[in-house]
């Protein structure tokens, strides 16, 4: 233990707050394995916040304020004490659920620390530490009690007119967003000057939160904090002056909560920012926003992935290319088998229902065949330069359609329904005379954005 | 332009009502919609036993030794147990013959001190009682008479102490005195002609709310609280007494005998004596289906199944009856487009199913994937997506409900409109909530790709209007006369002069998707 508080008072010396983060580590460091374990033997229950009290005192090069120490001491004791349950824990004496609640009472203690005992701002890494642990502790006590169901009558439930399937699923993680959003509030609403301001910790604990959210199937909740920092905008220092790590994450999670609106022109835009801020070699988070940035751009701007740009990502590759085949293709049999056949995959990365819109392209590129089959008009007098056949016969693009989806008979009706389609969403320009049986396309741009 | 005037709807006033239930029947036309109950088939009856019940008082005391031990040591089988010294002290002092009461049998006094002491061990709260001050079993077993008594005695005919064993009078109402209908399946009985209400004894105050008209409502309504809070008042008072440790903190098991319960939200723990177990609540189903096939008085149906709901969650009862109350709830509240109650009702039944219990999981999961495009959450869509097994996407319901899906999300309304005429069980009750405003959009679509025009008639089609002048009259709502013009031969409509005209009334459908909205 007393070299966790050589590294305590190295820290306060250089003011760096993820060396102190450092000390709050409920895993043992690669360099010092059994680390817990000689915390948790140093000293007892008795005596703990003595010798915590003593081991500051007498490793500290500069002094600090007495409040602070005991802010200090009391949140090592609580320290001390989750320590305790996750050994247990890993001899098979406790369970995740306590190693949660110790640890839900070191971050109490903590966030006392910040408002009752004056800690200071280079300190909040501590709350990222604090807070990133809270949250998995909180994810595997869940599983834990899951697994062994039953045991979690919980008083208030009893009270209730039907079950709530979700409190019995995630009960911890939903009590832990509680804590974690004390802490967002507690670097909110800090107002100390800029350089000595917890709000430098409002990103970090944002992603945390946004994290939280995706898990508790509750993404939209994250709209709420966004809100509330937008509402705060002006005393904020700008994104741009936060850790690329951090702007990373928070990115690519706007860029998510857009896509998850259907909102995938501004989805699109924060994906990018995510995609070109990515360190280069973190080779997952660029396929995480990859994952999200492919359907975006095919619905924005209708671009299908190159084999260049998926080439380091094997999965994705299984992912999108059978599927952008077939869009090129206008093949629309074979998109509905490949859609079929990663639907698993695509549900549950949440993609699905955009990527089943990418039907439509392959519909326009199909059309456009038909269109561009149909060759020119004859030149007629005064033109010089040849136009295109533009009153194409609807029982021409019925054939096509059969055709695209392996054969089957497609009634007219149908097949005029999904020609308005085309047309209602600009894909094509035109409009179906159907007293003639004709389709009558634009002379100038038939399919746009696609040169004919 | 001749007869279509728009004189059946001024113009500037926006008929919101849901076009679907303007007319006697569009949706079901072609649809075997059923009337209620779609397939559920009825629990076989439980096994009549008024021992049944698993509440540790009801076990037949067992009339052993005399000595002071008796009850302990009953408790204890297989786990020894050290019996602190006070409560030898308590069981002593209740066996005393100065504290007899002739009115207490030497059997109900003997299941009394079993339960008290054995509810003792259970919370662990053997040492920290004063069993000294403890009243003796034969003053709780009194108190529990009187309690019983008060709290009964207008509801229902029952109400004998539960604990005088040899002159235990069974329930009035038994499961065999309704006539055993579970052979047949509801709907095969619509149309209830049978008497069968009238061997239903309502409550007293319930014959005086059908009696008497003339009392105001109001009064009415304050009697009623009145009545409501003394029970509960009482029954607190019970609670307080028998249970004298805080109540143990798994689910209480019920002993409540009356059918029927006003729901009320619970501000404090279920008493037991006001919560009816499951024995109980198969009746109440029974009844309520009956009730429902004779009067469909919606109201009150809803009010009765949310206690039935709350009942069983007090007590943590989640099995296959579980399932059938809140799939009959589910299908009721959807006939009445209830869809506040519905979607509780099917949040429940995801993971009442989810646990592998029987019911009619394809019917129901249907019905979500119809729920979610009306609500138009994706987030739903997708975790039913996630939730389905490749069998249970070819089921025929199933597959219904994703074809509509997709049908939706690539704007092929052709195949849409084909596929609502076209809905198994009781979806086309959740269709109805949104064809409308797909009507709305196909209408968008036709006017911007058909030039100049196209007959009537195919709107009708294409829509699945029932008729020519449904769709004229879904046109002229929304402010389309001038785009219908009669050709002696057919009336056309105007695509061409249409100039986005149902894009606003469209785009506000879609805005406003009110789920919450409950009756």
């Amino acid at each position: 233990m007393n070299e966790l508080f050589k590294g305590f008072a190295k820290a306060h010396a250089e003011q760096n707050g993820y060396l102190l983060a450092a000390t709050l580590s409920p895993v043992s460091p690669a360099d010092h394995p059994q680390r817990l374990r000689s915390v948790w033997k140093s000293s007892n229950a008795h005596s703990i916040k003595g010798d915590i009290k003593h081991w500051i005192k007498s490793n500290a090069s500069r002094s600090l304020d007495h409040e602070e120490i005991k802010g200090w001491v009391e949140v090592y004791a609580a320290y001390w004490n989750a320590v305790g349950d996750i050994i247990a824990g890993e001899d098979g004496k406790s369970t995740w659920t306590k190693v949660y609640e110790s640890w839900k009472e070191l971050t109490s203690v903590l966030i006392r620390g910040y408002n009752n005992f004056g800690f200071e701002a280079w300190t909040i890494p501590c709350l990222y530490m604090v807070g990133k642990y809270l949250r998995l502790f909180a994810i595997k006590s869940d599983t834990e009690r899951s697994r062994n169901l039953g045991d979690n009558s919980a008083g208030a439930s009893l009270m209730q007119d039907d079950f709530d399937p979700e409190t019995e699923k995630q009960g911890q993680l939903r009590d832990c967003e509680q804590h974690l959003k004390r802490i967002f509030t507690l670097c909110l609403n800090d107002r100390a000057p800029l350089e000595e301001s917890r709000k430098w910790g409002i990103y970090f604990i944002i992603n945390l939160l946004f994290k939280t959210y995706f898990k508790l199937n509750s993404a939209s909740l994250s709209r709420t904090i966004l809100k509330t920092l937008s509402a705060y905008k002006g005393d904020m220092p700008p994104l741009s002056a936060f850790p690329k790590s951090q702007r990373v994450t928070f990115k690519f999670y706007e860029g998510v909560l857009f896509f998850l609106e259907e909102n995938y022109v501004e989805a699109e835009k924060h994906l990018t920012e995510a995609w070109e801020l990515c360190h280069k070699d973190a080779k997952p988070n660029l396929e995480r926003i990859l994952t999200y940035l492919i359907p975006c751009r095919l619905l924005t701007s209708h671009v299908l992935p190159t084999k260049a740009l998926l080439e380091p990502f094997p999965r994705l590759q299984k992912l999108f290319l059978p599927l952008a085949q077939c869009i090129r293709k206008g093949d629309l049999r074979a998109f509905d088998l490949a859609l079929q056949e990663g639907e698993d995959e695509f549900v549950k990365r949440r993609i699905y229902l955009t990527l089943e819109r990418g039907r439509d392209i392959a519909l326009r590129n199909l059309l456009r065949k038909v269109f561009v089959a149909g060759g020119f008009d004859e030149l007629k007098e005064g033109e010089t330069t040849p136009v295109r056949r533009t009153r194409v016969p609807v029982a021409e693009f019925r054939a096509a359609i059969c055709m695209g989806s392996g054969g089957e008979l497609i009634d007219t009706d149908e097949v005029e329904c999904l020609l308005a389609n085309m047309i209602y969403k600009d894909l094509m320009k035109g409009y179906i005379a159907r007293e003639r049986g004709i389709v009558v396309l634009s002379k100038k741009g038939a399919f746009p954005g696609t040169g004919v | 332009m001749s007869s279509w005037s728009s004189a059946q709807h001024p113009p500037g006033v926006a008929p919101q009502a849901a076009y679907a239930y303007q007319h006697t029947t569009p949706a079901f036309i072609p649809v075997q919609v059923r009337q209620s109950f779609g397939s559920y088939v009825a629990p076989p009856p439980p096994p009549y036993n008024p021992y049944a019940s698993s509440s540790p008082q009801s076990q037949p005391a067992t009339p052993t030794t005399s000595t002071s031990q008796a009850a302990p040591v009953d408790q204890s089988k297989g786990t020894k147990t050290e019996w602190p010294e006070s409560v030898r002290r308590y069981v002593q002092r209740s066996f005393h013959p100065e504290n007899d009461d002739p009115s207490v049998s030497r059997a109900e006094l003997e299941a009394k001190l079993k339960d008290t002491i054995g509810s003792a061990k259970e919370n662990n709260s053997l040492y920290t009682i004063d069993w000294d001050k403890m009243p003796l079993p034969q003053a709780l077993v009194r108190a529990d008479r009187e309690a019983q008594l008060k709290l009964h005695h207008r509801a229902a005919p029952i109400t004998q102490p539960i604990y005088t064993d040899d002159s235990f009078n069974p329930r009035k109402r038994k499961s065999n005195d309704f006539p055993n209908d579970s052979s047949a399946p509801p709907w095969h009985s619509t149309n209830a002609g049978r008497s069968l209400e009238d061997r239903i004894s309502y409550s007293p105050e319930k014959r005086a709310a059908l009696d008497d008209p003339k009392s105001s409502k109001f009064q009415k309504e304050a009697n009623k609280r009145k009545r409501r809070f003394e029970n509960e008042y009482k029954a607190a008072n019970v609670a307080s007494l028998s249970l004298n440790p805080p109540p143990p903190s798994g689910p209480i098991v019920g002993t409540s005998e009356v059918l029927e319960k006003k729901y009320l939200r619970l501000t404090a723990p279920p008493v037991p004596s006001n919560v009816r177990p499951e024995r109980v609540l198969r009746q109440t189903l029974e009844l309520l289906k009956k009730k429902w096939k004779k009067e469909g008085n919606y109201s009150y149906i809803c009010d009765q199944f949310k206690s039935m709901r709350q009942d069983l969650t007090v007590q943590r009862i989640k099995n296959d009856f579980t399932v059938s109350v809140y799939e009959i709830h589910a299908r009721i509240a959807l006939e009445k487009g209830d869809i506040g109650e519905y979607n509780q009702c099917q949040t429940q039944l995801r993971s009442l199913y989810a646990m592998g219990l029987k019911g009619n999981p394809i019917e129901f999961k249907a019905y979500r994937i119809l729920y979610f495009i009306h609500t138009a959450n994706r987030t739903g869509l997708n975790d039913t997506l996630a939730d389905l097994t490749a069998a249970e996407k070819e089921e025929r319901p199933i597959k219904h409900a994703l074809d509509v899906r997709s049908a939706l999300a690539l704007g092929n309304y052709h195949k849409f409109f084909q596929l609502y005429l076209d809905t198994p069980n009781m979806g086309a009750y959740l269709m109805d909530m949104f064809v409308a405003r797909e009507r709305l959009a196909a209408l968008c679509n036709i006017c911007k790709g058909y030039k100049p025009d196209v007959k009537l008639r195919f709107i009708t089609e294409e829509l699945g209007f029932e008729s020519d002048a449904d769709a004229a009259q879904f046109i002229i709502d929304y402010q389309g006369q001038h785009l219908l013009e009669d050709r002696t031969e057919y009336i056309a409509f105007l695509t061409g002069k249409a100039n986005g005209l149902f894009e606003n009334s469209r785009a506000a459908a879609f805005q406003k998707v009110d789920i919450k909205g409950q009756i």
